[in-house]
């Protein structure tokens, strides 16, 4: 069954389930970027028991697997009587906000420590420069600080922004029809295990090659220091 | 000394002390900096020069002692578990913007060209034209004999070549006082030169230099007065025909003698 038109049929259908995958991509590592940033914000805080907070967070939410943070979130949540009450259940009985939630939460694990990393790796030298200059706070944080830290970020950055949407396969497991869990159905259906599985993965390796040239480029835009001159 | 007399010094500094854990590095030093004099600060490692200079523009904090910057006293107050802290950061950020420092390191950001690392603190700081700020910094590059190289990186640049825009970098905020901590100590020895002819021009114009150096000829040849340090104390100062004839301290004479060697 290795024919064009069975590859064709199943390119389409999962070209269609990628829009499930990268909505659940694109969502958790936006929102993950952010709950990252107040981690790490609160991890340099300076202040104990908020430091305590962020170590926490980190320690948990890089320790467990995503697919047991995903199966708490979806079947563990909605197990106790007082979450179907809240008003959170309106948000969390969808499997997408489920999946996206989890994906989310556990991303910002990984990236608040890439985060902190890229702050405490901008020489020293170069902030007591701009504070010598008369440079503080958000003015020094803004003009020197950020985008230095942004530029050491970067190439963790996309390994964590491209292995996200490699884990985004997981959410084939709380019943949404992402370009993983589509393939598994074509595959059930047909019996044929290769052809669906072969072309989500060449799907995914185009998707995660495409990310990865645009950090490149990304990358190359921000830091033209570390480019040979031309000139 | 009356408020009248201090306003006349570019520079005052007086009793500064700081302690580094219970190891006490300034044991109360003075110094007074006219308008236009150039003062290089001598001392082997560890004497307290470096730190003098940092105590200065409030990089480090000192414990004890007044600093003022052209008639304008630094306003510092005590925490309650009796550290000392500047009493006004906005002040701090002010007199900052006054004093022009150039590092061992150069410490150019590396993310901007060597023009952007000039207009800067001149246009976020300052508050200043960008068109006139640009101006300048071209004559600046110009005058430190780089002015080919504004649209390059700092890490396309050889030492001295990035200690000279440094240099720049603390003159485009047209500043009172220039602080030098150890200029051309992290540099080639063949690269030494091209800094200290641009910092003797500064000199020659009449700009008001702090300068914590090793290169003892420079000093004598270009300072209106030597300060030597010793262990956190002023040893021995005055002019250099003087301090390096007869010096009357005995470790000076050391000192000079050692470094020459």
């Amino acid at each position: 069954m290795m024919d064009g038109a069975f590859i064709w049929e199943t390119f389409l259908r999962l070209i269609v389930a990628l829009r499930v995958t990268l909505s659940v991509w694109a969502l958790s590592v936006f929102f993950g970027a952010f709950i990252a940033a107040g981690v790490a914000w609160m991890r340099g805080s300076g202040v104990k028991p908020v430091e305590w907070v962020a170590r926490a967070y980190v320690f948990v939410f890089r320790g467990a697997p995503l697919l047991v943070q995903l199966f708490v979130v979806y079947y563990g949540l909605a197990s106790f009587p007082a979450v179907r009450a809240s008003i959170f259940w309106s948000f969390l009985r969808d499997a997408f906000n489920c999946a996206t939630l989890s994906c989310a939460l556990c991303t910002a694990a990984y990236q608040s420590e890439i985060f902190r990393g890229a702050l405490a790796g901008v020489p020293h030298g170069q902030i007591e420069a701009a504070r010598a200059c008369g440079m503080s706070g958000f003015l020094l944080f803004r003009r020197v600080i950020f985008p230095i830290a942004l530029r050491q970020a970067l190439p963790a950055y996309s390994t964590e922004v491209i292995s996200m949407v490699k884990a985004t396969a997981l959410v084939s497991l709380v019943t949404l029809w992402d370009v993983m869990s589509v393939a598994l159905k074509i595959r059930n259906d047909t019996l044929v295990t290769y052809t669906p599985l072969l072309v989500a993965g060449a799907i995914y390796f185009v998707v995660n090659y495409l990310i990865a040239r645009a950090f490149i480029f990304i990358e190359q835009w921000l830091s033209p220091h570390l480019r040979a001159r031309s000139a | 000394m009356p408020e009248s007399e201090s306003d006349s010094y570019a520079l005052t500094v007086s009793g500064l002390h700081k302690r580094f854990g219970s190891l006490e590095v300034l044991k109360g030093v003075s110094l007074l900096a006219r308008e236009g004099d150039v003062i290089s600060i001598l001392g082997s490692s560890g004497s307290g020069k470096s730190t003098l200079l940092r105590c200065i523009n409030l990089l480090e904090t000192p414990d004890e002692g007044v600093v003022t910057v052209a008639g304008e006293t630094i306003l510092m107050r005590k925490t309650r578990d009796g550290r000392s802290q500047p009493a006004d950061r906005r002040q701090v950020d002010r007199i900052r913007s006054e004093l022009g420092m150039v590092f061992q390191n150069f410490n150019l950001w590396s993310h901007m060209t060597i023009l952007e690392n000039l207009i800067e603190a001149p246009i976020h700081v300052q508050k200043r034209p960008r068109a006139e700020c640009l101006e300048e910094a071209r004559a600046l590059l110009d005058k430190v004999g780089i002015g080919d190289k504004a649209n390059f990186y700092p890490t396309h640049l050889s030492g001295g070549q990035q200690q000279r825009a440094a240099i720049a970098r603390a003159l485009a905020m047209r500043p009172k006082v220039m602080l030098f901590d150890e200029p051309t100590s992290a540099l080639d020895p063949e690269l030494v030169g091209e800094v200290l002819r641009v910092m003797r021009s500064l000199a020659d114009e009449g700009r008001t230099m702090l300068i914590v150096t090793h290169e003892m000829g420079f000093a004598r040849d270009v300072s209106d007065r030597i300060i030597f340090l010793h262990q956190g104390l002023v040893e021995d100062e005055g002019p250099p025909a003087e301090l390096f004839g007869n010096s009357k301290s005995e470790r000076f004479r050391q000192f000079i003698a050692t470094e020459r060697s």
